[in-house]
């Protein structure tokens, strides 16, 4: 089960025709899909489309009303190669990811079902992970577009333009035999807003149809001569054939003035942004309505000949907004005007920053520069808002004294004694090279635990190190979750490393969940899943794959952490080495249990629940604890000692209980001021008799302590 | 082309505060006040403890229909162009003015409340930054300011805090929303509503005061002090001067608390030789600022915390009393509560007559005979009888204390400490009170105190050198804020390469 259960929005997915479909981008999509007819759906999760995954994962029963598949896949190739269906038989599909990364992954089968040519419409729906909020490396999803020649839809950041263009995008692949990508980015994913609906569609030709009623066209197969065509096909029959179809249906879209010396080109995904910077440079009202003509490419890829030559015929120069680099549009757009012998200057990267996210402020500071050249009667310096922003010297001093907020491990994370371990076996034993994973897990490189080298992608941890395969006194550590375990570092890592007979050590953090990407079940979830098989132990799995040196351990127990971590860096077996680190995402588990235990508290039942404390008397505000934590509950409070004047420890209401402090203070020989408390709800008989002569005796001895301190008081504080 | 702009509002949260609640509602109180609402947020790797912002733009639906057109709503925040901050912690209310937002036209509504960063966190000393600046600015800058602690108000009505800065919003005045329907969309939410509620008036009212206080707090009436105690009180009056009686007698009551009456006296001894190089070195014109410092740390020292000292905190009633407030206990609630503690065999031979001590810990079989009982960690169960009353006699053991081996060495330290203050004392006042807080390095158990020892040697053996640097006092400043830079003593050890050319310590 995922970190967000949609069961009340997936109603919303049953809405009819005129009825407003309230939520987020990414939710409209879903229902844009079945407002397709779509037969099936896959992907992978992950920031910012993870939410598509798990609002279908809890959408089964309309899934099964409507006859569509939805399929949790394995990895964005899996997904991508699911659309393999779409070739022979008029079936719908979607599929999602993260993107680059996702496209990354998913390129070999992109490229197959690029080239075979598609019957049925093929959608790849790309969550584009680029600017604030952003986990990956910055990249274009564009250029996998150009490459297999797929078309790009970007379009317009609100709910009514996303929903229509997944319904047109459908249509414009069955048109070109071509898969097609819509490409979201972050903000458009989140976006809440509101469209009107229509019904759903059953697709009249399914899944089973295709199935009982097989067909092959050798045609259609990514093999000589096939493949020769294929090329061919592209470029005569299948291009021209998308042209007339985003032309014919006015996918792109023109606003402002039908003349003008100059105009502006941008993406669809930025209009919302270029209209508000336009609105603040007092040239666009709050409905977008300016002077200045605006060709907007709702399709970023192919651009359409025509539409661009009619655009810029009559004018001076166009502003080409267009966000990352390389600027594959601009560059197309003067390819396009110079084979038309246009004189228009195309200026984007000249005015606009070629690195970095587009914010309003960006795209108005390019768009004055840009004005100021060529339309100077145009450019103002005005400030629509009429407001006074502090100068910068004023506020200076805040720069310093705002700190950075890096991403952490959340309250009672169990992947924070692994690295609690880690960090204390390097004292131990000398400091060696971490290979990370992608995950939560790859918050050990931040502070406090400053952990890990590098981060090859998703499932590549073991395979991130695997050069180190050499004569060494010290061994190398890889991280690998068991999200990432199953996407493919069973084989990429752990069989690769078994093949090379690998000396090294790979620690596996299973926490029973893909986390990081909002905690989606995997084949090892201890969890039942209605509609997945789950309870595959990976330690099963590492073992057939001939790894004999394995070690399980509760990750909350940071003594056998470290000692499983000290062995396996020290034992004198060879070969390869694997550490299954276990204990269950604190988040889902929070989730699961705190409604019931506060259920069984309200019934009556006997509970009892743990929390920690520090004893701000014994604490010394050294904060060695908070150093190899970070525990956001784990923080601090101002020293009661007046002669002290560092701040002490302090456990914060959030603790969950899970340990890993006081483990710490054991394992590291701390302090004794961490205390573990047990509070009890409902107490029995028991409870209650024995509480109560614990008490008379404790607060008899307590009393006269007191007394004895009282004959060397000071008097009242004044 | 219409003058009407929409109303932009952002809210700077902190991943998993709850900032998604806020922002939901107030989507859906806009709905029901006939806005059209958009709302984009970027969650991603924020989500866990990062900074992060939900951003809103509203405009009146009755404008669209009258255009028949839909407004072109931005999915970011703009510098300059913000109506509504809400901080969810006063460091955001820094960032959002950072990144632009507060102008003198915005509403600028914050938490003052603080959750550290990690960087402030780890510091080895102290890393808090000051709020007080972000507050002056934030003064300074924004059109309208709200700022009180949300969480305290929060907790009071046990209250997710959206709720309360969700009432603060609505008692700002800064959207033409009444609060009937404000308080309607926590009602709809159908989760803890009585509560949220309650912390939405409290937000509410604290917006109406402008800031909120907290409550005040009653003084104690006060009490005589008992006569044994009077007694040392009547001397240091009489032997210090009045600047440095506070501290003096802070340092005193510790001790008294901490060992006994002749324990102060020694204290009170200590000082007056410390006091007395004050005078002859015009501390009158100083503040006596040499006798204030060696009083904290003396006192600080003398209660080093030895194994007698930690079981007595931990058995008292007051400690008791605390740990309740502090896991937030019910009235008459059962509380197990267990210590997490590591003797290792240095603290029990600490606890033994010094010859003994020593003894052991210099007889490698015995050392390691005896370790073996002390490698693991243990759990006390202070609450329950067996684990009270092992520490309560553990505590009651002060009267030991002067003849352990602890008290022997760390009174050899104390004695060459003091010695090394006095003779510089009367060279460079400035660089005496500097050796005099070289006992802020010291602190911790086990291998961080042995840390904290390690450096303060490491810097004392260097006063020689630090003597032939151009400033001396302040050179030891900073090689003490290098020591409490990082625990491995990097900085420390780069601290002291740039020392100018003389002897450098190895």
């Amino acid at each position: 089960m995922a970190e967000r259960s949609f069961a009340k929005e997936v109603e919303d997915l049953r809405i009819g025709e005129g009825e407003v479909f309230r939520g987020e981008g990414i939710l409209a999509v879903t229902k844009a899909l079945l407002q397709s007819g779509v037969s099936y759906v896959g992907g992978y999760q992950g920031a910012p489309i993870s939410h598509l995954m798990d609002v279908l994962a809890d959408a089964q029963e309309i899934l099964g009303e409507l006859k569509v598949h939805f399929e949790a896949s394995a990895s964005e190739a899996a997904a991508a190669a699911m659309l393999a269906a779409s070739v022979n038989y008029p079936l719908r599909g979607a599929v999602t990811w993260k993107s680059t990364v996702g496209t990354n992954v998913a390129s070999d089968a992109l490229a197959s079902v690029a080239s075979s040519g598609v019957t049925g419409g093929a959608l790849v729906i790309i969550g584009e992970d680029y600017g604030e909020g952003s986990s990956i490396m910055q990249e274009r999803s564009h250029a996998f577009a150009m490459k297999s020649q797929m078309w790009l839809l970007d379009p317009r950041p609100n709910l009514t333009s996303i929903v229509d263009m997944v319904e047109k995008g459908f249509e414009l692949s069955e048109a070109s035999n071509t898969p097609v990508m819509l490409e979201l980015r972050i903000r458009a994913c989140h976006v809440y807003g509101s469209f009107v609906a229509k019904d759903n569609v059953t697709p009249s030709f399914t899944l089973r149809d295709a199935m009982e009623n097989p067909v092959r066209d050798y045609d259609r197969v990514v093999l000589p001569p096939s493949n020769f065509v294929h090329e061919v096909e592209k470029i005569e029959h299948r291009w021209p054939a998308a042209i007339d179809f985003i032309r014919k249906h006015r996918l792109n879209e023109f606003f402002g003035g039908a003349t003008g010396e100059v105009g502006i080109i941008v993406q669809g995904g930025l209009y919302n942004t270029l209209i508000r910077a336009l609105e603040l440079a007092g040239l666009s009202d709050a409905f977008g309505e300016t002077e200045l003509p605006i060709y907007c490419l709702n399709v970023a890829y192919p651009l359409i000949d025509d539409e661009v030559k009619g655009f810029c015929l009559d004018k001076k120069a166009v502003l080409i907004v267009e966000e990352g680099q390389p600027e594959y549009i601009e560059q197309a757009l003067n390819t396009i005007l110079r084979n038309g012998d246009i004189q228009t200057k195309v200026i984007g990267k000249q005015v606009l920053p070629r690195a970095g996210e587009y914010t309003s402020q960006v795209i108005l500071s390019g768009l004055q520069k840009f004005l100021g050249k060529f339309a100077p009667q145009a450019a103002t310096e005005n400030n629509k808002t009429g407001a006074t922003a502090p100068s910068p010297e004023s506020i200076k001093t805040i720069t310093e004294t705002v700190p950075q907020r890096p991403a952490g491990f959340c309250t009672g994370c169990p992947e924070r004694p692994v690295f609690s371990a880690m960090k204390l076996v390097q004292k131990d034993i000398g400091k060696f090279h971490v290979s990370c994973d992608i995950g939560c897990h790859l918050f050990s490189i931040l502070p406090p635990f400053d952990i890990g080298n590098t981060t090859m992608g998703y499932g590549l941890g073991w395979s991130g190190a695997s050069a180190f395969n050499a004569e060494s006194s010290v061994r190398t550590v890889s991280i690998m979750g068991d999200g990432g375990f199953w996407h493919n570092g069973l084989t990429s890592g752990v069989g690769n490393a078994v093949f090379n007979r690998n000396d090294n050590v790979l620690v596996i953090v299973d926490n029973g969940y893909s986390a990081a990407t909002g905690g989606q079940d995997i084949l090892s979830s201890r969890a039942d899943n209605k509609t997945k098989a789950t309870n595959n132990p990976i330690a099963r799995a590492v073992r057939g794959m001939g790894v004999t040196w394995l070690k399980e351990v509760n990750t909350y127990d940071v003594g056998a952490m470290m000692k499983a971590l000290k062995s396996a860096m020290t034992t004198a077996t060879t070969g390869p080495k694997v550490i299954i680190a276990q204990s269950e995402c604190m988040l889902n588990r929070e989730r699961r249990e705190k409604p019931l235990r506060n259920k069984a508290i309200r019934d009556g039942k006997r509970v009892v629940r743990a929390r920690f404390g520090v004893d701000p008397d014994t604490c010394t505000g050294d904060h060695a604890c908070i150093r190899i934590s970070g525990c956001p509950s784990l923080t601090l409070k101002e020293n009661p000692d007046p002669l002290k004047s560092d701040p002490v420890a302090y456990v914060d209401n959030d603790c969950v209980g899970c340990g890993v402090c006081g483990e710490n203070a054991h394992a590291a020989v701390l302090c004794p001021s961490f205390y573990r408390a047990a509070l009890i709800y409902n107490p029995s008989f028991l409870d209650k008799l024995l509480a109560g002569f614990r008490g008379a005796v404790i607060s008899f001895f307590q009393r006269w302590g007191d007394a004895k301190r009282a004959r060397y008081s000071f008097g009242a504080q004044q | 082309m219409t003058d009407r702009r929409p109303i932009k509002i952002s809210i700077n949260a902190l991943g998993g505060q709850g900032g998604g609640v806020l922002a939901g509602w107030i989507v859906k109180v806009a709905e029901r006040a006939g806005y059209i609402a958009q709302l984009t947020s970027v969650p991603g790797v924020a989500q866990r403890t990062g900074a992060t912002i939900y951003y809103i733009e509203l405009f009146p639906e009755e404008l669209s229909a009258a255009r028949n057109a839909a407004p072109v709503l931005a999915l970011m925040p703009a510098p300059g162009d913000v109506d509504i901050v809400l901080a969810c912690e006063i460091m955001e209310a820094g960032r959002a003015m950072m990144r632009g937002f507060v102008t003198d036209k915005t509403m600028l509504i914050a938490s003052s409340h603080r959750v550290y960063a990690i960087s402030e966190k780890i510091k080895l000393g102290d890393g808090r930054q000051d709020a007080a600046d972000i507050i002056d600015a934030a003064e300074r800058t924004a059109g309208g300011f709200i700022l009180a602690d949300m969480e305290a108000a929060a907790a009071a009505a046990g209250a997710v805090i959206s709720a309360v800065m969700f009432g603060v919003l609505a008692g700002s005045g800064a959207l033409p929303i009444s609060r009937n329907m404000f308080e309607d969309v926590i009602r709809a939410s159908g989760r803890s509503v009585d509560e949220n509620l309650g912390g939405f008036a409290n937000g509410f009212e604290a917006a109406l005061r402008k800031s909120a206080n907290g409550a005040p707090q009653s003084k104690p009436a006060p009490g005589g002090a008992a006569a044994a105690v009077q007694k040392l009180l009547t001397r240091m009056n009489n032997e210090i001067p009045g600047r440095a009686q506070f501290i003096v007698k802070e340092g005193v009551k510790k001790l008294v608390d901490y060992q006994d009456i002749k324990y102060a006296d020694l204290y009170l001894d200590r000082l007056a030789r410390i006091c007395a190089i004050d005078k002859e070195n015009a501390g009158d014109r100083r503040d006596w600022k040499l006798t204030c410092d060696v009083a904290r740390h003396l006192a600080l020292w003398m209660a080093f915390e030895d194994t007698i000292r930690v079981a007595d905190l931990k058995t008292r009633a007051s400690r008791f009393a605390r740990f309740r407030i502090d896991v937030r206990a019910d009235e008459g609630q059962i509380v197990h509560v267990s210590e997490y503690m590591h003797p290792r065999i240095e603290e029990i031979c600490d606890l033994m007559p010094a010859w003994l001590g020593e003894k052991v810990l210099s007889t490698p079989a015995l050392r390691s005979g005896l370790s073996v009982f002390f490698k693991k960690g243990r759990r006390i169960p202070t609450t329950k009888l067996r684990g009270f009353l092992l520490l309560n006699f553990i505590g009651s053991l002060k009267f030991l204390r002067r003849g352990s081996l602890r008290y022997k060495i760390e009174d050899v330290r104390i004695n060459d400490w003091l010695q090394t203050i006095e003779s510089v004392a009367r060279e460079d006042y400035a660089l005496a009170c500097e050796i005099a807080g070289l006992q802020r390095l010291i602190k911790g158990y086990g291998d961080t105190h042995a840390r904290g020892i390690g450096n303060y040697q490491t810097l004392l053996s260097l006063l020689d050198d630090i003597k032939l640097q151009a400033a001396p006092a302040d050179t030891l400043a900073s090689l003490k804020i290098a020591a409490l830079a990082d625990e491995d003593g990097v900085a420390l050890g780069t601290a002291i390469g740039r020392l100018q050319p003389g002897r450098k310590a190895a």
